[in-house]
């Protein structure tokens, strides 16, 4: 039995050696190479002065080169952390100074994309497409100088940290989740019992890698001896393009947010025909709307198809295997019940378990849930609380801040947040996060930013703002800013300019409304920023 | 008959307006590849293209929408042009 992620591998290396375990744009690698590549790393990551439980960074696009770095850093004893390629400067400059990584896996392109601040903190750079090494700069060709048959010894157990993935933070800064070995592996373990992977299988890995579903793709794979084929970015826009990927390549399992299941039923002209191999659908990160889960079910006679649920802080914890039977029938999707080895459970406002049919706050326990975020002790404190359910030891459980119930089919329906965060795309997005940087800008006196329901991705996103100089500040200019602080799906479409924010009675600024406002108005932002919310100024 | 250098300024002034500046990028060459840094993203990709329809009365079926065809100026040009003379 694996106690670190890393096992999984080497398992997989000594039984298919010649098997492909990584496809991704048009080249692949075998087990022995992952295994024996991802070696060499640990040993060049050592001699970098790589610590048990010091954090490395992985800062480039999706490439076979990643997976290396993952297992290369797991090997070598540390942790790693995948930044969003696509992220502003700023940002990836913090997440680089709270979780103290020296050392950075990255390519010339996103290197030079640095703040001279951040590259001032790095003590080293492992450059995927450099081929000498210089000052600072150690060349992804020099690690074949290294041993490639065993990784460096390195004491780790399973409660040691693999990985630190950040999410959006609702006090205008990307918090870090902490995931242990065991964390990941009681999720995987869970999975290759429920889908039953086998070396036969061909995963796709449409998430991006700061993305906790590719968590799945990946070790699932590794554990199975399977062959995870990485989707980048350009390839997921191309909904034609992907519906043909995922026939050519003759996927056996997909697993991706609903959004991009649904773009590939809305315009890829999908067929039964294209989705022939593919035996299991798994979806997670968002609502999937019974409309278009009708359609899929109805593509896919053969597929199974599964809702997965859980924040990054718990990987899934719950999950609902589509009954076809139910679902001309079912008016809203159940998140289901208890993965294997976790508990869930809803909690009401006076902490008591909430008796069927009555809202409460979902909690999970069980070895899949975080220790909580990184250098923040406090938000660790109130997401990560003790068990008040039991008395007679320490127990932590987390809670989700999403409200559920408890159908008459003893699975748990999602009814919505006990707090601003939504889902767009299926990225987690604090609200709170952008009207920091909104906020932050001189010019700016008030900012609110809030969601608007979009039946495909999820939620939009628009922003209201004051300026503390009344036609200072133009939409653009502030969405501009924003770039600078924020990712790129976090911006908002349409910011509308003000010379008051409309308050609650008790002087707050009234989201609610804003938001009611702006669905009415029913406008669909087609050009950004160029409308006037007249209702409110 | 349509230009070819005005196709490509409508389309560049376009892409610019509509997608790169919103996200902090103040200019952009017509070989840039606009898949590559977000410049434009899944949803953006059907708006450039309900804008191409309109703006150049071709129409472009969904298995044109590729990464070959759309992924620069450059690229959506040559597209555009090749749609105009069927």
């Amino acid at each position: 039995m694996a106690y670190v992620l890393q096992q999984l591998l080497s398992k997989s290396a000594r039984l298919y050696p010649d098997k492909a375990a990584v496809w991704a744009r048009g080249t692949s690698i075998t087990y022995r190479e992952l295994e024996e590549r991802s070696n060499q790393l640990a040993h060049r990551l050592r001699k970098q002065g790589v610590q048990k439980g010091d954090r490395v960074g992985l800062f480039f696009p999706k490439c076979v080169e990643s997976i290396i770095s993952m297992l290369g850093v797991l090997k070598a004893g540390g942790v790693y952390v995948p930044l969003d390629p696509q992220a502003p400067a700023d940002r990836v400059g913090y997440i680089i100074g709270n979780c103290g990584i020296r050392v950075l896996i990255t390519n010339g392109e996103k290197r030079h994309a640095l703040t001279p601040d951040t590259l001032a903190t790095l003590e080293g750079c492992i450059l995927t497409d450099e081929t000498s090494n210089s000052d600072g700069i150690v060349a992804w060709t020099s690690l074949s100088e290294f041993p490639a048959a065993h990784a460096p010894e390195v004491n780790l157990i399973e409660t040691d940290l693999a990985y630190i993935l950040y999410t959006s933070g609702s006090t205008g800064r990307p918090k870090g989740v902490m995931l242990s070995h065991q964390n990941a592996l009681t999720f995987v373990e869970w999975c290759a019992e429920t889908f039953k992977v086998t070396s036969e299988d061909r995963l796709s890995n449409h998430a991006p890698l700061h993305f906790d579903l590719s968590v799945f793709d990946i070790y699932n794979t590794l554990e199975a001896g399977a062959t995870v084929y990485l989707i980048t970015e350009e390839l997921a826009l191309f909904p034609t393009s992907l519906a043909n990927f995922i026939e050519s390549q003759a996927i056996t399992i997909w697993y991706s947010v609903p959004s991009a299941l649904m773009l590939l039923l809305l315009h890829a002209r999908m067929t039964a025909e294209k989705l022939k191999s593919v035996r299991i659908i798994l979806f997670a990160g968002e609502v999937f709307p019974m409309k278009y889960l009708r359609q899929l079910a109805e593509l896919s006679q053969e597929s199974e198809l599964y809702n997965l649920y859980g924040p990054t802080e718990t990987n899934v914890c719950t999950y609902y295997k589509v009954e076809r039977e139910r679902l001309a029938s079912l008016e809203k999707l159940p998140i289901g019940i208890a993965c294997a080895n976790t508990e869930a459970f809803a909690v009401a406002t006076d902490g008591r378990l909430a008796a069927a049919g009555e809202p409460g706050e979902l909690y999970v326990r069980g070895p899949a849930v975080t220790y909580g975020y990184w250098a923040d002790a406090e938000k660790t404190r109130t997401m990560v609380v003790p068990n008040h359910f039991q008395h007679h030891f320490e127990e932590k459980m987390y809670r989700t801040g999403d409200i559920v119930t408890v159908g008459d089919d003893g699975n748990f329906y999602f009814q919505g947040r006990r707090d601003s965060m939504i889902k767009s795309r299926g990225y987690r997005i604090e609200l709170g996060e952008i009207e920091s940087a909104l906020l932050s800008h001189p010019g700016v006196r008030e900012a609110a930013v809030f969601a608007v329901p979009d039946e495909v991705i999820g939620n939009r996103i628009r922003a209201v703002v004051s300026a503390h100089v009344p036609d200072s500040l133009t939409a653009l200019e502030l969405q501009q800013y924003c770039s600078t602080r924020v990712p790129k799906y976090m911006i908002p479409e349409v910011i509308d300019l003000c010379d008051e924010l409309p308050k609650t009675s008790t002087g707050k600024i009234d989201r609610v409304r804003l938001a009611q406002q702006a669905v009415a108005a029913r406008q669909v932002p087609s050009t950004a920023g160029q409308q006037s919310l007249q209702s409110v100024s | 008959m349509i230009e070819s250098a005005e196709v490509k300024d409508r389309i560049r002034e376009y892409v610019l307006e509509e997608f790169a500046k919103t996200k902090g990028i103040m200019q952009i060459t017509d070989q840039e590849v606009l898949t590559k840094n977000g410049i434009i993203d899944s949803m953006g990709i059907f708006r450039l293209v309900s804008f191409l329809e309109e703006t150049f009365n071709v129409r472009i079926g969904d298995q044109e929408i590729t990464h070959d065809n759309l992924e620069s100026v450059d690229a959506i040009e040559r597209l555009v042009i090749a749609k105009s003379k069927k």
